[in-house]
């Protein structure tokens, strides 16, 4: 897994790319958290180039959104491939998240 | 070793964990199951091996885990052993999936894929854990 952090018109963006598994997930926590402590008001994590999330990848961002929900801080996803987004979807947590198809998206809402 | 058999032995160490994804894959794969299906069966296999690193051998990365793959005439059988703290299966469950905290998901993705999830009671010491997947579901 790599981690690529940019921004867009201001906005922080979490580019992310390979496995997020038990072996990767606490690099991830590390990166995420680091922000949320910080108080990043809107971060936007670029799923485009993930190949696989287990359940320790999609527990980092529970954690990480629990994070930002006191501050009023957003976390949103985009880009997310279909077979990553059944395992949101059958975990509930499409509900919970903020998905949109495109950074475009993500940002202007 | 019986036909359509694979066994392997990993560490237990969380950077075998892609090791343990891509031969449960390619072995359903090759067994003529479905996309979909091979993704699950992938996910849930991590799933189990990442409990047996995380409960069985608490983070111990000296360790090991075998996983016998087989193809049954009805479906696909997977028995993942570790020598480690035995589990209770009794107080294995997931969260409820209505709740929205960190963890507790694994158990629902390994039973997503397999009809059956269960602990072998005979082994003495350490785990063996057995899952089945039903061809026709």
């Amino acid at each position: 897994m790599k981690i690529e952090i940019s921004d867009y018109n201001g906005t922080k963006v979490f580019g992310i790319s390979g496995d997020i598994d038990m072996n990767s997930s606490p690099e991830l926590r590390r990166e995420l958290l680091d922000l949320v402590v910080r108080k990043v008001p809107v971060l936007l994590v670029d799923f485009k180039g993930v190949s696989y999330i287990d359940s320790s990848g999609i527990a980092t961002f529970v954690e990480g959104l629990k994070g930002m929900m006191p501050y009023g801080g957003r976390l949103k996803f985009f880009g997310i491939p279909q077979g990553i987004r059944e395992i949101f979807s059958f975990s509930k947590l499409d509900r919970v998240f903020e998905i949109y198809p495109s950074i475009e998206d993500a940002f202007n809402r | 070793m019986t036909k359509d058999t694979t066994v392997i032995t990993v560490p237990s160490h969380p950077k075998y964990l892609c090791v343990v994804r891509e031969v449960s894959a390619k072995f359903a794969k090759v067994n003529g199951l479905d996309e979909a299906a091979v993704e699950e069966i992938r996910l849930a296999i991590d799933e189990a091996c990442s409990n047996v690193i995380k409960y069985a051998y608490r983070g111990d990365t000296d360790k090991k885990i075998i996983v016998r793959f087989r193809m049954k005439r009805n479906g696909l059988e997977v028995i993942i052993e570790d020598n480690g703290i035995k589990a209770d299966p009794g107080v294995i469950r997931g969260r409820d999936m209505d709740e929205v905290r960190p963890g507790g998901l694994g158990v629902h993705l390994i039973r997503r894929a397999f009809d059956v999830f269960e602990f072998d009671e005979r082994k003495e010491k350490g785990n063996r854990i057995r899952l089945f997947r039903e061809l026709r579901r």
